[in-house]
C-alpha cells in the first residue's frame, strides 16, 4: 500500500519535473514562433504583438506558473498555427495514435513471443539459426530506414500496401510492422533465452520423470516461468514504442502524436509540444506501472 | 506381467558414456543391479562415481547428448526400457516407475501451486476428471505424512519449509501408485531430524504398499537404518553388493572396507578414522587393470594389468582379485 502510494507520488513529480523540462527546453531551442501563424510580410510590430499576446514577453518562470494554473484549471490551451483547441485536437490525435501503437504492441508479443518459443524448441537447428539471424538484424536496423524499405518493396514495387495515410487495415500493415521490428527482435532474444534457462531447471526433470508430456512441459510450465523477465520488461517495450511513433507516423504519415508533436516542434508551436510530450511521458509512465502490476500479479511470490 | 520370482528392475551390463566430438568415455561402466519386489536397495558411493547417472538413466532423464546409453539393458515388467520410444518411456515415468530427487526446493515448478502439480500429475496418466484428481492428490499428500494436506494443497512451493517440500516431492512420486520409487540423496539436503522422519516414510511406504525403492545415497548411515541390499559404486562400476547386513560386517572390497573404517563411531576416538589415501580417477584417465589399484593396500600385479569382474564370494558379489577377509 505504502509503496503504490509512494509511486503515485513519484509520478506526479515526475511529470511536473518534465512538463518544466519541456517548457523551458523549448523556449530555449531558439526559432521564430510567429512564423507558424503570422505570413512572412508582417511587420516587426506585429510579430512582437503577437509574442505579448501569448505572453512571451513575462519572465519564464511565470509563464511556466500561468501555464500550470491554466493545465490545473483544465484548460490545455489553443494550438499557435492554427488557434484549435488542444483538448479538441487531441481526442482524434491519440485514437489514432493507440491503433497503431496498440496494433504495435500486439506484434511485438504476439510474434516475438512465439517465434522465441519456436527458437528454443529448435535450439541448433537451421530454424533458430533463421529466427536468431533475424532478430539480430532487427535489433541493429535503424526503423527510418527499414520504414524506406518496406515502403519500396511492398509500396511501390508491389503495390501490395499504401505507403502513407490513413484508411482501413490496409494502411495500418506497414507502420505497425516498422514500429513494432525491434520490439519484435529483442522479445524474441528474450524469450528464446528464458525459455532455455527454464528448460534446465531441476524443475522440468521432476515434470518429466512424473510423466508429462514435453508439450505441456514447454507450453505450461517453461513458458509460464519464461514469461516473468518478458513481462518485467514490458514497460520498456511501450516506451521504446512511443519513442519510435514520433519517426514512424512522420514516415508514413499517420495523423497521431507523434506527427503532430514533430510538426509543434518544427513550428515552434509551444503548448503542442508542452501538452503532447507530457502525454508521451504520462504513456510510458503508465506502461512501467502496468508491466510491474502484471509482473507482481504474473508471480506468485510477489502475489502472496 | 512377469511372475513374483524375476525381479522388478534388473540392471545388466548398464553403461552410461559422453560421447561429444571425439570425446568418448562411459561414466556408468558394466552395472548390474537388481531390485526385488518390496525391498529397498541402496546405491552408494562418493560424488561422481556414477550412481545418480545410473539412476536417472532408467528412466532416461539423463541428459541426451551427450550422455547416451552405450551398452546393457533395463528390464521392467519384461521389457527393456533403453529400447522403449518417447510415449512408451512417458507411460512408465510416474506410472511404473517415479522419482525423487535431491533438492526439493529447487525440484518444484514454483509458478504453481502444489495442488496443481499434483493434479497435472495424476492427469498425465489417469483419465479423471479434477474432483478425482483432486481427491488422490490430496490422499497423496497424507501418504506422503503432510499433516494438512488441504492448506498445503492450495500452497506454492516457495511458501514450504525443506522438509515439506521433499514430503510434497514423495506425494508427488506416489500419485501414480508406482511400483518401484528412485530415491536420489533424497535425504541430502535436508536436516537431520527431518532426514529421519523421511526415511521412516519410506520404509513405511515399502511396508504398508509393498513398493520397492532405489536409494541412491552417499551416507552409510542412511543405508544401514532403511536398506535391505546395497551396491558400493567406485569410478562408474559396482565394486561390491550384497545383503547390508553381510557387507557392513564383512566387507570384502578394499573401498569398501575403507569406506566403513572412515565411518566415525560411538566411542571411538577420531584418531581412529582412517581415510582412503589418494584420489579418485577421473572417468576419462582410467587404468586399464583395477581403478581402485591405484589407492589400494592390497594390491597385486593383476590388478593393474587386468580389470577384475564381479564375482560371487561368500554371501556378497565383489569385483577384487584380492578381498579382504
Amino acid at each position: 500500500m505504502i509503496s503504490i502510494v509512494k509511486r503515485v507520488l513519484l509520478t506526479f513529480l515526475l511529470l511536473l519535473l518534465s512538463s518544466l523540462a519541456v517548457f523551458a527546453a523549448i523556449r530555449l531551442s531558439g526559432g521564430d514562433v510567429t512564423a507558424a501563424r503570422l505570413p512572412a510580410s508582417a511587420t516587426a510590430q506585429d510579430r512582437a504583438a503577437f509574442r505579448e499576446q501569448i505572453g512571451l514577453n513575462k519572465p519564464i518562470l511565470t509563464q511556466y506558473v500561468d501555464y500550470l494554473g491554466k493545465v490545473v484549471k483544465g484548460d490545455l490551451g489553443n494550438s499557435l498555427t492554427n488557434n484549435a483547441k488542444i483538448s479538441t485536437l487531441a481526442v482524434d490525435k491519440i485514437k489514432n495514435s493507440l491503433i497503431l501503437g496498440g496494433a504495435a504492441i500486439v506484434l511485438v508479443f504476439g510474434i516475438g513471443i512465439p517465434l522465441g518459443m519456436l527458437a528454443a524448441f529448435r535450439r541448433n537447428s537451421w530454424l533458430d539459426t533463421s529466427i536468431s539471424s533475424a532478430s539480430v538484424a532487427g535489433m541493429a536496423i535503424p526503423n527510418f530506414w527499414l520504414a524506406l524499405l518496406v515502403v519500396w518493396l511492398f509500396s511501390s514495387t508491389l503495390g501490395w500496401f499504401p505507403s502513407a495515410g490513413q484508411g482501413g487495415i490496409k494502411y495500418l500493415v506497414l507502420p505497425s510492422i516498422v514500429l513494432a521490428a525491434e520490439g519484435i527482435a529483442l522479445t524474441v532474444r528474450m524469450t528464446r533465452s528464458a525459455m532455455l534457462e527454464n528448460l534446465g531447471q531441476d524443475f522440468v526433470r521432476t515434470l518429466r520423470a512424473s510423466g508429462l508430456s514435453e508439450s505441456r512441459i514447454y507450453f505450461k510450465h517453461v513458458l509460464r516461468n519464461s514469461l516473468l523477465p518478458i513481462i518485467s520488461l514490458a514497460g520498456l517495450r511501450v516506451g521504446q514504442i512511443v519513442g519510435y511513433a514520433l519517426v514512424v507516423e512522420t514516415i508514413f504519415g499517420w495523423p497521431g502524436v507523434g506527427q503532430i508533436l514533430v510538426n509543434g516542434v518544427l513550428r515552434r508551436d509551444y503548448p503542442i509540444v508542452q501538452f503532447f510530450s507530457l502525454l508521451l511521458v504520462v504513456v510510458v509512465t503508465l506502461g512501467n506501472l502496468a508491466a510491474s502490476v502484471g509482473y507482481t500479479l504474473a508471480n506468485p511470490r510477489l502475489r502472496k | 506381467m512377469t511372475t513374483h520370482d524375476t525381479p522388478l528392475l534388473e540392471i545388466d551390463d548398464l553403461s552410461v558414456g559422453l560421447r561429444a566430438g571425439n570425446i568418448a568415455y562411459d561414466i556408468v561402466r558394466n552395472v548390474n543391479l537388481t531390485v526385488n519386489r518390496n525391498e529397498i536397495v541402496a546405491v552408494v558411493g562418493e560424488s561422481g562415481c556414477g550412481k545418480s547417472l545410473t539412476a536417472l538413466s532408467i528412466l532416461q532423464l539423463h541428459s541426451s547428448p551427450p550422455l547416451f546409453i552405450t551398452s546393457g539393458s533395463i528390464m521392467y515388467g519384461g521389457v527393456d526400457l533403453t529400447k522403449l520410444s518417447k510415449s512408451e518411456m512417458r507411460n512408465i515415468r510416474g506410472a511404473e516407475i517415479a522419482m525423487i530427487f535431491q533438492d526439493p526446493m529447487s525440484a518444484l515448478d514454483p509458478m504453481f501451486t502444489v495442488g496443481t502439480l499434483l493434479t497435472t500429475a495424476v492427469r498425465s496418466h489417469q483419465s479423471v476428471g479434477k474432483d478425482v484428481a483432486e481427491k488422490v492428490a490430496l490422499e497423496a499428500l497424507a501418504d506422503a505424512g503432510i499433516e494438512d494436506p488441504k492448506r498445503r494443497f492450495s500452497e506454492y512451493p516457495f511458501q514450504l519449509s525443506g522438509g515439506v517440500s521433499q514430503r510434497v516431492m514423495i506425494a508427488l512420486a506416489l500419485v501414480n501408485n508406482p511400483k518401484l520409487i528412485i530415491a536420489d540423496e533424497p535425504t541430502t539436503a535436508l536436516d537431520v531430524t527431518v532426514q529421519a522422519q523421511i526415511l521412516d516414510r519410506l520404509k513405511e511406504l515399502k511396508k504398508d504398499r509393498g513398493m520397492s525403492i532405489m536409494l541412491i545415497t552417499h551416507n552409510l548411515g542412511v543405508v544401514a537404518s532403511v536398506a535391505d541390499r546395497m551396491a558400493v559404486m567406485y569410478t562408474g562400476e559396482v565394486v561390491e553388493k550384497g545383503a547390508v547386513s553381510d557387507v557392513f560386517e564383512r566387507p570384502q572390497h578394499p573401498y569398501t572396507n575403507g569406506l566403513l573404517g572412515a565411518v566415525p563411531r560411538l566411542g571411538s576416538a577420531a584418531a581412529d578414522l582412517t581415510p582412503i589415501a589418494g584420489r579418485v580417477p577421473q572417468p576419462d584417465e582410467l587404468p586399464t587393470g583395477c581403478s581402485f589399484a591405484e589407492r589400494c593396500s592390497r594390491v597385486m600385479e593383476t590388478c593393474r594389468a587386468t580389470r577384475p569382474e564381479l564375482t560371487v564370494r561368500g554371501l556378497a558379489e565383489v569385483r577384487c582379485f584380492n578381498p579382504v577377509g
